[in-house]
């Protein structure tokens, strides 16, 4: 074992050299650090790829991109064009490409709605490009109206009263349930309906109206539909010209639909309704692309909601 | 050693060179290519196969298209869009309404009939508008009543223009025969109508190299003229 009084000697000069040297490296990696920070540039590479005219922040502008856009400028073929002109023209994309960087840089898209609807639109139409494209073929079409026929059919149209035999005060179930029987079988003996109201003290129930009157004209089945609920709506759809549902309570007394009128809706022939069964395919076909593309994103996507709108 | 310095040396250089000239295709003006016989002749050797490998399929092995597809016939000189190599070279990138943002994709044949624009009876007459103007035979009173509707209701003339010769700005192709992209028989002529048409071509940008396409579009925009002199041969 060597004793440390027998170790060489470093003189002090060399060791004051080191340190210089290693301060002076620290010194200059700072400096290029902070350069590189504070100024911004990006990264610099060789050159500018052969299919590029310039590169943005390590972004390239295509040639192609830029001779087209020359051309649809000056309207002129682009061998036609001038060196000033090619020159002009690329200092825009240049400025467009830099406002774009910027744009991303601010997280344009968090806040501003025109950003996002546009990026939002565009998205959307990429996803739905190939299917907006597409032309259903005449395989398709009949098979989905095969499968949809109840959808084709034209507008069924009702004209019908809902007379209420009153549950008031000197009325009770047992006498208004007899009143509504008589008159049902008056009107079903053709009587009019305003005598028979009057003879049985019915009203109208204000169910049906139109302009602050009792609607005695035709209405849309769809209108009917939204109207009344789904029980009293099978009730009266099968209904015909004249007839009578059974009576149904409710909680202002017991009602009597009359049909007047029934224009049953009319099933449509494939002729008829391809037009429909085009538009249908197409749109369901796009709604089923965009479902699929929410659910791919949402799948990838770590969502979290408030607990007080957790599903 | 030295035999095997000197070859690696010549392989190296020769590599150098080519890799030199490929720069060069991808970098020069398309027209300054166009007058420059080698640089054009390496561009449409690589272009032809190219072409074998990626369009045939839709376009016919000898450009001849497909009226089913409605893919172009790329070897008559008559296009849809602009033939100018810039243009030309855009539709190979960027396709036509490929989904690619840059796709040529300002119009579209719209359903006229299916969308309730014009009636089955008008198409019918537009048919017999465009027959007369093939230089067919046609009914003189359907086609005069569908030139009124090929120039109001239709709004055909806003993309086929009034004399129907087409705008390839719009990729709205001629429709005064004898070039039809889809067939210009009368029942074909009306299922356009009925149901319009929406042909695709994919953008390639990303699935080829520039000089791939550079190579590609040399190939098409120089294959009419090649073609031309072939049947004159």
């Amino acid at each position: 074992v060597t004793a440390p009084s027998e170790l060489p000697k470093v003189p002090k000069s060399a060791t004051r050299r080191s340190l210089v040297l290693a301060a002076s490296g620290a010194l200059i990696g700072l400096v290029i650090a902070g350069y590189g920070l504070f100024s911004t540039k990006g990264t610099r590479i060789g050159g500018v790829p052969p299919e590029a005219v310039a590169l943005v922040n390590l972004r390239p502008i295509l040639r192609s991109d830029f001779m087209t856009q020359t051309e649809a400028q000056f309207s002129l073929p682009f061998a036609q064009t001038s060196r000033e002109q090619r020159r002009k023209i690329l200092e825009d994309m240049i400025n467009e490409e830099l406002l774009m960087q910027r744009g991303l840089e601010m997280d344009l898209p968090s806040y501003d709605p025109d950003v996002r609807n546009a990026l939002v639109a565009g998205v959307e139409l990429e996803v739905t490009a190939e299917v907006v494209a597409k032309r259903p073929t005449a395989a398709e079409m009949h098979a989905y109206y095969e499968s949809h026929r109840s959808r084709y059919s034209s507008n069924g149209s009702m004209q019908l009263r809902d007379l209420v035999a009153k549950l008031d005060g000197s009325g009770t179930l047992d006498s208004a349930r007899a009143a509504a029987r008589s008159a049902a079988a008056d009107l079903r003996a053709g009587q009019p309906v305003d005598t028979v109201m009057k003879r049985y003290g019915l009203v109208d129930s204000g169910r049906f109206m139109t302009a602050g009157h009792t609607d005695l004209g035709d209405i849309f089945e769809f209108a009917v539909r939204a109207k009344v609920d789904d029980a009293l709506y099978d009730a009266l759809s099968p209904l015909k010209d004249g007839e009578i549902a059974k009576p149904v309570v409710e909680s202002d007394g017991l009602h009597l639909l009359l049909m007047v009128k029934h224009r049953f809706p009319t099933a449509q022939k494939f002729e008829q309704a391809s037009d429909g069964v085009w538009r249908d395919v197409k749109r369901e076909a796009e709604t089923r692309v965009r479902a699929v593309n929410i659910a791919y994103l949402r799948h990838r996507a770590d969502v979290v909601v408030a607990p007080d709108y957790a599903p | 050693v030295a035999i095997a310095l000197a070859l690696i040396t010549i392989a190296g250089a020769y590599a150098w060179r080519e890799h030199g000239i490929d720069l060069r295709l991808v970098r020069t003006d398309p027209a300054r290519i166009l007058s420059d016989a080698k640089l054009l002749a390496r561009a449409v050797d690589h272009g032809r196969s190219l072409y074998g490998e990626h369009c045939a399929t839709c376009h016919g092995a000898a450009l001849e298209g497909s009226s089913v597809r409605g893919t172009p016939n790329l070897g008559n000189n008559v296009w849809l869009y602009a033939s100018d190599p810039v243009n030309v070279e855009h539709t190979i990138l960027y396709g036509i309404r490929s989904g690619h943002p840059k796709a040529r994709n300002l119009t579209d044949m719209p359903a006229l009939v299916r969308s309730g624009q014009i009636s089955a009876d008008d198409a019918r007459d537009v048919v017999e508008f465009l027959e007369s103007l093939a230089g067919a035979r046609y009914d003189v009173p359907a086609a005069q009543r569908g030139r009124i509707v090929y120039n109001t209701t239709g709004n055909c003339f806003d993309c086929h223009a009034s004399d129907a010769r087409g705008v390839t700005d719009y990729g709205a192709p001629a429709l005064t025969g004898p070039t039809w992209l889809y067939g210009g028989d009368r029942q074909t002529l009306y299922e356009s109508i009925l149901n319009g048409r929406h042909g695709i071509c994919q953008a390639w940008i990303g699935k080829l190299t520039p000089l791939q396409v550079r190579s590609l579009m040399l190939y098409l925009v120089t294959a009419p003229r090649v073609a031309r002199s072939g049947a004159r041969g």
